[in-house]
């Protein structure tokens, strides 16, 4: 039941966003056109099953047949985000994580990005991102980290974790967990947002 | 208009207090037939409460009685100071309670740190921190003596926010004692007490048995709130006067308890009911022997041996095989030698010497672990004016891990008037990290982290790895080095008065603060293992201060009505956190709107499970020729931080309270004209309950005593007999 609420008022959240960001644009100040999107994705807590791949250009989840294309940005397991770069997949695919307000962010750093070189060496570290409470296993994303991506085809995007909970589950073990997150995707090139 | 009525009584009563001043003689501090009480705790030697230079709470025998409690921690959480508080590293989940339970707060500084004595010795068998104070019966207790601040420099380790020494009674007048308590929940207790009194040897003999059928708060939620248990207490304590100068006091003491286990667990996807027991066991022996060599020179030697057993197992219900088997086991033996120079009171030197060998077990542990810790401690105390009395003691302890730790006190106390006594302390503590965060080694069956503690953490690793568990390309050799942690260190300030204003009032006042650097928290390791689970271990990292201040009043009215009062106001906080603050660098999120932004330093809310305020109230009325005695007992605990909800990790949110709350209680007791007394009471009468963050409060609770005294009885009878 809070579930539902919770969903209602996700819903709500990104019909204002979209609205405020017709609003600018109606208003004629901003030339490029920001795509902005609240959203949430359901994610594998097994460490034996596939990533889920997102394509925030796209604004949808990627096929796993997909995974070695440069059509998703960024892979997320359990808690482990994985990124299209070097290691794990074809494209470009950078992050930087900055201590710093969402809204306040509004240029991507030219430079600086840190990519997943190998397995055990990735652009975003395990643990870096959330506190977890060993009572009740819940993870929650630090307040105040607004995550900046180069995407793997070069666009600029910054991204902040709302929330994560456990998919309703019977039995020992969740199997899913669900993101919910909200970010801008630069759709001109620029690192302004 | 009223402010300055306000105003005129301000100055008033300081004109008053000024008269006071320059009008009486200073008091002599030889003197101790002002106040009766003596205390032991605060300086290792008797001594009359009223020169005690540092804060102390003495609960008595008579106070306990007219609680009719059978739960020592019912009784502490009624003083000042002293309050219930879960311990931080769980929480209450689920309408179960907290897995590691609660304990004494004293001074802002969580259970772990408060040394926990029964007649002068220490306890064992912390869980996580926490002594479950149910394993002492409250027949036998003659006094409890709080003393705040660190008394590191007399105790040792863990007694950095103070310490709290239950006494027991000793054998002095020949008398049985008989109590029959019953409490709704299927609670009994019964207990008795036997004094024989020879010319040379006196004993004492108690037994106690009590049981309860636990509560259940959720109904919807297999398995009880708090589970049924039962447990049996015996003591004996023998005083053997040798020669005129020696005697020997020996006691030995048994506590075992059985708590019956039932809850569901998965073995698969379906729930399924596992029922067993967790089984304690805590038996002591501690012999002292005093030798009164000279008028001037005492000796005291002590041996104390403790053993603590916790086992527990539990079984699947369907076919009885085995699912959980836990145990910890504790020992500790202590002989001690302790030297008292000097005749006059508030003029005495003492210095002591001692040992202490401690090993653990437990199933979390890699094995048994041995500890040995030398010490010595001294102390002096002086008279440089009449009215001025000054303490300085210092310890040193060298533990097998850590480099020697030496820590001070100086206290004074100055008594301007016949009825003021002003205190100033200064002090240092430290507590060695406890055994969990140096010999943990568990890993997660459910979600696959794994915790070590410190000193297991180059094993793990490298267990892990050659296990495959850790990833072969990450290198663990950076993380191979000395990861000893540090015992965390305090400073505590104390400074207060107490005051005696005309015969049935006093008050007493007291600011504190305590600055605890090396706080020991867990942190996780900067890779994963490659089922991308964690691996946390522990280190020193925080700063932290406590401070506040605590004000009482007890005041007499008549022959039959006494008042006490108590207030406590408290400031805890994260250094670390406030420098943060300071630089605008922590940032929240409301779990709500998602809007985020800075955190303010008026928001910050101080670290979590404490009350701001708290408060207690007692009234009492005894009218000794009916025989008539009742009281009600009031406390209030002000809100407290419960968890964080908008992913900053601290405490600034109103959302992150727990309510504050009122626990109101009472007793009424008739004493019959031969003796037996008939008590009954009603605790938690608000009915106060909260299933998910307060599972410890069993709501309402009705209870009944019948205390029988044959000594008194026999010696009432005897007079009625007379002609």
């Amino acid at each position: 039941m809070k579930k539902m609420i919770f969903s209602a008022s996700m819903t709500a959240l990104s019909t204002m966003l979209m609205l405020s960001s017709c609003s600018k644009n109606s208003g004629g100040v901003i030339v490029n056109t920001v795509y902005q999107k609240a959203d949430s994705v359901k994610v594998n807590f097994s460490s034996s099953t596939p990533f889920t791949f997102f394509s925030f250009k796209n604004d949808a989840l990627v096929a796993n047949a997909d995974s070695a294309s440069i059509k998703w940005d960024f892979g997320l397991r359990f808690t482990t985000f994985i990124l299209n770069s070097h290691n794990y997949g074809p494209g470009n695919t950078g992050a930087i994580l900055q201590n710093s307000i969402y809204d306040n962010v509004t240029t991507a750093p030219a430079s600086g990005y840190a990519y997943d070189t190998t397995a055990s060496q990735k652009a975003i570290k395990d643990g870096s991102w959330y506190n977890y409470n060993l009572t009740t296993h819940a993870f929650s994303p630090k307040a105040g980290q607004t995550f900046i991506f180069r995407t793997a085809d070069n666009y600029y995007v910054k991204m902040e974790l709302l929330a994560v909970d456990y998919e309703p589950f019977v039995g020992p073990v969740p199997t899913r967990l669900i993101y919910r997150f909200r970010y801008t995707y630069q759709s001109n090139g620029t690192t302004n947002f | 208009m009223r402010i300055q009525q306000k105003n005129i009584a301000i100055f008033a009563t300081a004109v008053f207090v000024l008269l006071e001043l320059f009008s009486f003689s200073q008091k002599k501090f030889n003197d101790t037939s002002a106040i009766g009480e003596v205390v032991v705790t605060a300086s290792r030697t008797e001594k009359s409460i009223g020169d005690i230079p540092v804060p102390v709470l003495v609960i008595s025998k008579k106070m306990i009685q007219q609680t009719g409690s059978q739960k020592l921690i019912d009784i502490l959480q009624q003083q000042t100071g002293l309050v219930l508080a879960d311990n931080p590293l769980g929480q209450a989940l689920q309408g179960y309670p907290n897995p590691f339970g609660s304990g004494i707060q004293l001074q802002g500084l969580d259970p772990a740190y408060t040394l926990i004595l029964l007649d002068g010795e220490p306890l064992t068998g912390r869980n996580a921190g926490i002594l479950n104070l149910g394993r002492v019966a409250v027949g036998n207790i003659r006094q409890i003596e709080i003393v705040k601040g660190p008394a590191t420099s007399l105790y040792g380790s863990d007694a950095l926010a103070g310490v709290i020494n239950i006494i027991t009674d000793k054998p002095t007048t020949n008398r049985l004692t008989l109590q029959f308590h019953a409490a709704v929940n299927n609670t009994f207790g019964i207990s008795a007490g036997k004094n024989l009194i020879g010319k040379k040897i006196s004993l004492q003999l108690f037994a106690n048995r009590y049981s309860s059928g636990g509560y259940d708060l959720d109904k919807n939620i297999y398995g009880k709130t708090a589970d049924p248990y039962r447990n049996y207490s015996f003591a004996i304590k023998a005083f053997y006067d040798i020669t005129k100068h020696i005697q020997l006091q020996s006691s030995a003491r048994l506590f075992t308890q059985k708590q019956f286990n039932n809850y569901l667990v998965y073995t698969g996807t379906q729930p399924e009911a596992v029922d067993g027991s967790s089984n304690e066991t805590d038996w002591s022996l501690n012999n002292q022997l005093h030798y009164i060599i000279s008028k001037k020179i005492k000796l005291v030697s002590r041996l104390y041996v403790t053993g603590y057993q916790n086992n527990a197992t539990v079984f699947l219900q369907k076919d009885r095989t085995l699912f959980d088997r836990s145990f910890l086991h504790q020992f500790l033996v202590k002989p001690e030698l302790q030297f008292e120079l000097g005749s006059k009171p508030n003029q005495k030197f003492i210095a002591g010497v001692g040992y202490n060998y401690e090993t653990i077990d437990a199933n979390r542990y890699a094995g048994e672990k041995k500890l040995n810790t030398f010490y010595g401690y001294a102390q002096k105390e002086w008279l440089p004016l009449k009215s001025l009395n000054i303490t300085l003691g210092a310890r040193l302890d060298k533990h097998d891990l850590y480099k020697a730790q030496f820590n001070p006190k100086l206290a004074l106390a100055w008594k301007p008037l016949q009825d003021l006594t002003i205190i100033a302390s200064v002090g240092s503590g430290f507590k060695t990290p406890d055994f969990r965060q140096q010999y943990l080694s568990f890993t997660n069956s459910l979600v696959g982290y794994t915790l070590l503690g410190a000193n297991e953490l180059n094993n793990g690793l490298i267990q892990l790895k050659q296990q495959g568990l850790i990833d072969a390309n990450i290198d663990i050799t950076p993380y191979l080095t000395d990861h000893t942690l540090l015992p965390e260190r305090s400073v505590g300030i104390n400074i207060g008065m107490r005051y005696r204003l005309f015969t049935n009032t006093n008050i007493t006042a007291e600011f504190f603060r305590n600055d605890i650097n090396n706080l020991i928290d867990r942190y996780h390791l900067p890779f994963t293992k490659t089922n991308n689970q964690s691996i946390y271990s522990y280190v020193n990292v925080n700063s932290v201060f406590t401070q506040g201040f605590t004000v009482g009043i007890d005041q007499k009215l008549g022959n039959t009505f006494t008042v006490n009062a108590g207030y406590q106001y408290l400031d805890a906080k994260d250094k670390d956190v406030i420098e943060k603050l300071r630089g605008n660098k922590i940032i929240k999120r409301d779990p709500v709107t998602y809007n985020s932004s800075y955190v303010t330093i008026h928001e910050y809310g101080g670290l979590f499970n404490r009350s701001k305020h708290t408060a207690n109230l007692q009234l009492a009325y005894t009218n000794k020729k009916q025989g008539i005695n009742c009281s009600i007992r009031a406390n209030y605990h002000g809100r407290f931080g419960y968890s964080d909800i908008n992913g900053d990790n601290i405490l600034d949110d109103d959302r992150e309270y727990v309510q504050g709350y009122v626990l109101l209680n009472s007793t009424v007791g008739i004493t019959l004209r031969n003796g037996l007394e008939f008590q009954t009471g009603c605790e938690n009468i608000f009915n106060h309950m909260d299933k998910d963050k307060l599972p410890n409060l069993s709501g309402r609770i009705y209870f009944v005593n019948c205390n029988i005294d044959l000594a008194k009885i026999s010696h009432k009878n005897k007079k009625n007999n007379q002609p």
